[in-house]
């Protein structure tokens, strides 16, 4: 490595941006998001690193290798429902698809819960005279006149994004592409993806939902990443600029365009990047990630140094069948605001402040008071250090909010503080409930991995109410998803369905496809990457009268050796044991989906070591309310804590980017890797 | 009983569970029925057969699974044995009607305590019987429905008996699929039994049946809170069945509710007598029935287990379509009149709650296929799973479209259209919504859908139907209107049309002939004229509506 790269990770309310030197020094630098344009605080957090590193940002940019990014755009469009105005071309006879969601409705026993607006709505599903044969023959030749007429429809309703999906156009997209040449000639400069393109693989409702997805945040995200991209040239940069992915792998941002719907976890994905990170270089092998930002708080789990994935993801009601990072999102964060709730009690959220007007103590309009508001009202946020003393918390704002809704209950400000922050902590523990235990892991043998601005606030706290008794927090915790954005791979994921009876055999017919995916994601990734490149084979497996197939990881079979057939069926034998308890040996296995990730190992990255000076930080002290009383207790400085120095709570550990509140029974050790190491005893 | 962060643990660790058994049958199933359209249920019962935690599948089986494992344990009882597999399926021995095979297995400790049953329910393709398809419309007697089996010991130390298997299989027309399928269910069961061990030993057996005693209790106290807020009073209702096949229209089920303080008591006894074919009802069948009418008017996240339903008294006769004495053919019981029973209940007790009660949902019209498949020279057997009827408008707002029937509620699904052309000999011209089909209301029914089928293959195929609702759509509630009932047409070769009726065997659908399926529509709510002007321009939009 010769220059610095940049991980840059956009939240509802801060946009953070890491940067790392050759020697692995790390330096963190904040901004406030600007949800009108993600790429203006992108900006203004570029500047304020280079302002820490005392360069201006044009040197900083010339001398950076790289930079990896990850955007909410198409989370916000899929949650806020505003996402393109999108026309569907689909084969006559079958516009409802998206609609019928294969019959199926969520939640068995509620029945007062009215159905969703389809994301592309039956006027514009526009139908087309085609129809290919499961085979991929053709039944109905396409149609030029009804082809011509659907294009006038999707053009008539003001479309600003065409999503194709043909039924069995995985097995031949010729329909879908002539489609699609036929939208750009009538509409140029429109949007359009195909069903074929974006997931080549049988099963109609999957393939279209995820394709209406695509169809529906593709412009936002690539008008987005295009001005972004012209933005960073124009300060400075010349490398390349890559996208963190749903399923925690990074891709250029051309790939991220075109595939836009992979973006769809990109904000949370750095997270858990970071996590497998941290599990790779020996810190925990299970880890609960705690990233609790301003207005939501991301959970996930990664479990013997792997991240939990599914297939089965669902972003604002929208079903996504592409693999992704399995992540739960609670809608609760710094600038939660704290209310009466209906029945007249107390409620956290899920309403934010989000950055604008942001928390009462900003002082900027909000009246209400937050999460953040109550941890200031308390002691335990410093307001003239917050952010690095770059926003001044006004302790009195707070204090009026806290007071204005602490009458309605009857309660003191300090009370209703306390209140609110134990209602935030319970929904975060039932947060990472659902995450883990629901899994069938009880979390209890977890380290809770802290991080976001506001969780280590929050993190002991949490810890105590599921019963972890190991917390971590990276001194960059206020930005790890950044850090974490550096240290994972290029990833391309591709898939396609086989579904021949012969692909098992004979061994050349089982090679082949995998043979066609790995030229593509080969070249593909040539277009992005002179490294070298791994490749990762799987399989979707299924005997022959199932329906449903099972993932068989590839790796181990031996590839390259004759009796492949023998050892891929043996490899899903034994995956269908472990999953179910039994297999049927002698019945006919077959090869549903092949699918084939190209892994370009991006360098590591060398970090950078805390020394161990031989003498502890003395600690100031601060006044906190705990409890209900108020205490002096000892405060340190998170950025100058020599390794080894072991802190008792309680106590406030502090930097200019995150604060760490111990309680009672707490034991902090300062690691020379960075982390502070907290027991939890009750 | 357990620490609160126990309990906690283990109330998402036995959903974590019957979770997992349901993936596990999900997957590895054989028979379209099964693994394409999720017909299955999962359960744990504790020692005493009491339900504690099921997964979220199909309603109508959750409250009939403990009889079946009462069954089990009083025909084994003090013969019981780790690793016993039983099965059952017989309407006499606590089961719901002949397709539905449950798989049983006890759960024992270390220490030789039974802790819990494995419950695997699962609906077969083809049991036997006069007819394929499990659903024998002319059937007068359960003896034409299929084979009956009593509990019996299907295999020991976790490994199935084969010649038992082998004899149950050669009783059904499809042995491969029934294997298949079985096995697929003692997997399932098995593995449930294995997870629940590993709770075991990480929290101690006795905890965890204690947790199952707590997390029953517990949910019996927020059923009791939410029911004591309903108003007290007693009220009636009538719910007319098409018809039984023979020539007997509209058979009734009557319920009267009577509901005070926390207690809830619905009499079945003024239901009109048995009939002589598969709409009656079984004891199980029925008790789950009002359970799941009882359990939709509650909150959608009290959990639905044996101490929920402690607050209903059933009463029943014998000899009622609700109740068939033994030897009554009930097959078609767990769609129809399964809803029927279910609707007497909604209707009358949702008196009591009107800001819960639903409009009702559409009903079940089923058609099986049978023939030879000229691409794999092979028989098949096809089940219609789609064009689904719409769910039922509520106070809350639209019912869904093709979200199925009501006993179901949105938990079954239709396979894919690419992959049902791809494994059968079947061409879907057409499957899409059916506009208008759901009750106009202040809240719209859901719409139904429409299918065009075409059967290729060299020779004719037969088919069977059973079902509902071609006479009487989904009743609307509080002023809706009732959305359009079922119409199922064969085109023939010749242009001739022939209407199918709801419950016929041995329909001849020769090589290119169409089958043109309408469904009905869900039930609409609340009176049409106070419907959002908004939302009538939006079905305009979307011609849902003229």
């Amino acid at each position: 490595m010769t220059g610095y790269v940049i991980g840059v990770d956009v939240g509802g309310t801060f946009t953070d941006v890491v940067g790392i030197a050759p020697g692995g020094a790390t330096t963190l630098a904040k901004a406030a998001s600007t949800p009108g344009d993600q790429s203006e605080g992108v900006l203004a957090g570029i500047a304020r690193l280079a302002e820490t590193l005392g360069v201006t940002t044009a040197d900083l940019l010339r001398q950076t290798d790289r930079i990896v990014h990850g955007t909410t755009v198409a989370t916000n469009a899929l949650l806020e429902k505003k996402g393109a105005r999108v026309a569907m071309l689909t084969t006559e006879g079958h516009r409802d698809v998206l609609e019928m969601r294969e019959g199926l409705k969520p939640e068995r026993y509620n029945l007062r819960m009215p159905p969703p607006e389809p994301l592309v709505p039956r006027e514009r599903r526009l139908p087309v005279r085609e129809r290919l044969r499961d085979d991929g023959r053709v039944q109905t030749a396409l149609d030029p006149a009804s082809l011509a007429a659907a294009v006038d429809a999707a053009k008539a309703a003001g479309a600003e994004s065409v999503a194709i999906c043909f039924l069995h156009a995985w097995r031949d997209p010729a329909h879908e592409d002539a489609a699609a040449e036929a939208v750009r000639q009538a509409i140029p400069g429109i949007f359009v993806t195909t069903s074929a393109e974006v997931l080549p693989q049988i099963k109609e409702f999957e393939r279209f939902s995820t394709t209406a997805v695509n169809a529906y945040v593709g412009p936002l995200v690539s008008r987005y990443l295009g001005k972004l991209g012209g933005r960073l040239t124009a300060a400075g940069f010349t490398g390349p600029l890559f996208v963190i992915l749903s399923h925690g792998g990074v891709a250029p941002v051309e790939e991220a365009s075109r595939l836009a719907v992979g973006t769809a976890l990109s904000g949370p994905a750095g997270g858990v990047a970071a996590a497998v990170a941290l599990a790779r270089a020996g810190v925990a092998q299970d880890l609960v990630t705690f990233d609790m930002g301003g207005t939501s708080t991301d959970i996930a789990m990664v479990e013997g140094g792997a991240a939990a994935l599914g297939r089965g993801r669902s972003v604002g009601g929208e079903r996504i069948a592409l693999e992704s990072l399995d992540i739960v999102t609670l809608g609760a964060g710094g600038g939660s605001i704290g209310h009466l709730g209906a029945g007249g009690t107390l409620q956290v959220g899920p309403r934010s402040a989000g950055a604008v007007p942001g928390p009462a103590a900003y002082g900027a309009g909000g009246t209400e008071p937050t999460v953040t508001d109550a941890n200031l009202a308390l002691g335990y946020l410093d307001p003239a250090r917050f952010l690095g003393g770059r926003r001044t918390l006004d302790l009195g704002a707070a204090n009026t909010a806290l007071a204005e809704l602490g009458k309605k209950l009857g309660l003191t400000p300090e009370a209703t503080a306390a209140g609110m922050l134990r209602i935030a902590n319970a929904r975060m523990a039932d947060g990472i409930r659902v995450a883990t235990v629901r899994r069938g892991v009880d979390p209890r043998g977890f380290a809770l991995l802290s991080f976001g601005g506001a969780a280590g606030l929050h993190a002991t706290g949490v810890a105590r109410e599921i019963g972890i008794t190991r917390v971590l927090v990276p001194f960059f915790a206020a930005g790890l998803s950044a850090w974490g954005m550096l240290h994972t791979d290029l990833r391309y994921e591709v898939s396609r369905s086989v579904l021949d009876a012969g692909a098992m055999k004979s061994e050349d017919a089982l090679r082949a496809p995998f043979d066609t995916l790995e030229a593509a994601a080969r070249a593909r990734m040539a277009g992005w990457w002179q490294g070298e490149v791994a490749i990762q084979r799987r399989a979707d497996m299924r005997y022959g009268e199932q329906v449903f197939e099972i993932d068989v990881p590839l790796d181990e079979v031996g590839w390259d050796q004759d009796g492949l057939a023998t050892r891929v069926t043996e490899a899903f034998e034994a995956r269908h044991r472990a999953l179910f308890t039994y297999d049927l040996p002698g019945e006919e296995a077959v090869l549903v989906n092949a699918r084939l990730a190209a892994v370009g190992r991006l360098p590591e990255l060398s970090s950078g070591s805390r020394r161990d000076t031989g003498a502890d930080q003395p600690g100031a002290t601060r006044s906190i309310i705990l409890d209900g009383t108020a205490k002096s207790v000892p405060l340190h400085d998170f950025a100058t804590l020599p390794a080894g120095q072991v802190i008792q709570g309680p106590a406030i550990v502090e930097s200019d980017t995150t604060t760490v509140l111990l309680l009672e029974g707490d034991t902090a050790t300062m690691r020379n890797d960075g982390i502070l190491d907290i027991e939890i005893k009750e | 009983m357990p620490d609160p962060v126990t309990l906690a643990v283990l109330q998402a660790r036995f959903t974590a569970i019957v979770e997992e058994m349901g993936e596990a049958l999900l997957r590895t199933a054989y028979s379209q029925i099964l693994n394409a359209s999720r017909d299955f249920s999962i359960a744990l019962c504790d020692a005493e057969a009491r339900l504690v935690a099921q997964a979220d599948h199909l309603p109508v089986h959750v409250g009939a699974m403990p009889y079946a494992v009462k069954a089990v344990a009083e025909a084994f009882a003090g013969d019981t044995h780790p690793g016993d597999i039983f099965l059952v399926n017989d309407p006499q021995h606590g089961g719901s009607h002949l397709p539905d095979l449950t798989i049983i297995m006890p759960v024992f400790d270390d220490g030789g305590t039974l802790r819990f049953w494995s419950v695997v329910r699962a609906h077969q393709s083809d049991i036997g019987g006069a007819t394929h398809g499990a659903y024998n419309p002319s059937a007068t007697e359960i003896w034409q429905e299929g084979i009956r089996i009593p509990p019996i010991r299907l295999g020991q130390g976790g490994v199935v008996r084969p010649d038992l298997l082998t004899m149950l299989a050669a009783n059904t027309r499809l042995p491969r699929d029934f294997r298949g399928d079985m096995l697929a269910s003692v997997g399932a069961a098995r593995l449930g039994e294995k997870r629940l061990q590993e709770a075991f030993s990480r929290h101690g057996a006795a905890e965890v049946s204690e947790a199952a005693i707590a997390i029953l209790d517990l949910a019996e106290a927020e059923a009791r809170r939410i029911v004591e807020a309903w108003e007290d009073g007693s009220w009636s209702s009538e719910v007319l069945l098409d018809d039984d096949g023979r020539g007997n229209q509209d058979i009734a089920i009557r319920a009267t509710v009577t509901k005070q303080g926390s207690a809830i008591t619905v009499d079945l006894t003024k239901s009109d007598p048995q009939v002589a074919s598969f709409v009656n009802s079984s004891y199980a069948n029925m008790r789950s029935a009002v359970a799941i009418g009882f359990a939709y008017l509650l909150d959608p996240d009290t959990p639905k287990n044996d101490g929920v339903f402690r607050l209903l008294e059933v009463i029943a006769r014998e000899g009622t379509i609700v109740w068939a004495a033994e030897g009554a053919p009930v097959t078609l019981s767990t769609n129809h009149c399964a809803q029927e029973i279910l609707e007497a209940v909604v209707r009358a007790l949702g008196q009591s709650c009107p800001d819960r009660a639903m409009a009702a949902w559409g009903k079940r019209f089923r058609i099986a296929i049978t023939g030879r498949d000229p691409r794999r020279d092979r028989p098949f057997v096809w089940h219609l799973f789609h064009a689904r009827p719409g769910g039922g408008a509520s106070p809350a707002g639209d019912g869904w479209a093709c979200a199925g029937e009501w006993q179901a509620a949105g938990g079954i699904k239709f396979g894919s259209v690419e992959m049902a052309e791809a494994r059968f000999p079947l061409f879907f011209e057409k499957h899409e919504l059916r506009p208008g089909s759901g009750g106009e209301g202040k809240f719209r029914g859901g719409d139904g859908g429409e299918l065009r089928l075409h059967v290729e293959t060299d020779a004719p195929t037969r088919g069977n139907t059973a079902g509902e609702g071609a006479r009487y759509g989904a009743t609307g509630l509080a002023g809706g209107a009732d959305g359009l009932p079922h119409h199922y047409v064969l085109k023939r070769a010749d242009g001739s049309e022939r209407v199918l009726l709801t419950k016929e065997t041995g329909i001849v659908i020769g090589p290119g002939e169409v089958l043109e399926v309408k469904s009905g529509g869900g039930g609409g709510w609340g009176p049409p004229e106070q419907r959002d002007p908004e939302a009538t321009a939006r079905d305009r939009r979307a011609g849902v509506v003229a």
